[in-house]
């Protein structure tokens, strides 16, 4: 069966990088102690992730790239605002650089997997979609001031868990077969 | 600068957490149950599993999280 060609630039694609506008905002709100402003912004980013899918579903508009960039912005804003609470001191340092490095090593791991498959591909993760989604809520925790160390010191945990299982379908287990689009 | 007082920011984060990682977790259960008579062979079945057993735990964290900050436990 054919793959239809779709443009990078669609309205799923727009929505995905809309959540970059949502940064300057959430910083500015941190610098100024504004926490609940703070937590509406990073609500607005994550709100806008589970947008782009439904965009995209409906426009007839999925594409590899448009998965590739969705996965490229929820590091990059979640990172990125991760970093931000904790150089404010809203969030521990250490977990922070902790998830970054744990993030980093994911990336890494995939740009290896698609090398092994030979072609532009994101793995899909069920558990690491679950992770990411819980990134989101660390920076509500963090801005909340909500249970923050707790929240804060179990994410590694979950997320070296579900990188030992992810490493080993990506980097050691057999490619699987292509599937028909 | 608030856009809601304290208290209602708190009731605020304690019923989004709270209805969140509840209904994650009964999601997830139900997304493994279903799994049940699947081949468990199939790689794909297994990450599926797997994932969903992750979205469990996640869900029980934010549950005892939102308990925690209620000074319930």
């Amino acid at each position: 069966m054919h793959r239809r060609e779709v443009s990078k630039w669609n309205p799923a694609n727009a929505v995905t990088a809309s959540r970059f506008l949502t940064l300057p905002l959430f910083v500015w709100a941190v610098q100024h102690g504004y926490r609940q402003w703070a937590t509406l912004f990073i609500l607005v980013c994550g709100l806008l992730d589970k947008l782009d899918g439904l965009v995209a579903r409906m426009f007839d508009c999925r594409s590899a790239f448009g998965e590739m960039f969705d996965a490229i912005t929820d590091a990059l804003c979640y990172g990125f605002a991760l970093i931000v609470v904790a150089w404010h001191g809203w969030a521990p340092a250490i977990p922070v650089a902790l998830a970054i490095a744990l993030g980093l090593t994911n990336t890494a791991m995939r740009a290896q997997y698609a090398r092994r498959i030979g072609r532009a591909t994101n793995y899909k993760s069920y558990a690491m979609e679950r992770v990411v989604a819980y990134t989101g809520y660390l920076i509500g925790f963090a801005t909340g001031n909500m249970e923050v160390t707790y929240f804060f010191w179990l994410f590694p945990v979950v997320m070296g868990l579900v990188l030992l299982h992810d490493g080993k379908r990506m980097l050691l287990d057999p490619i699987p077969a292509a599937r028909p689009a | 600068m608030n856009v809601i007082s304290d208290t209602q920011f708190e009731w605020f984060l304690t019923l989004a957490v709270g209805l969140l990682a509840g209904v994650w977790l009964v999601y997830d259960a139900i997304n493994l149950i279903r799994t049940a008579g699947a081949d468990g062979q199939d790689p794909v079945i297994r990450d599926k599993r797997f994932g969903y057993v992750i979205g469990m735990v996640i869900g029980v964290i934010g549950l005892v999280g939102v308990l925690r900050f209620r000074g319930m436990l």
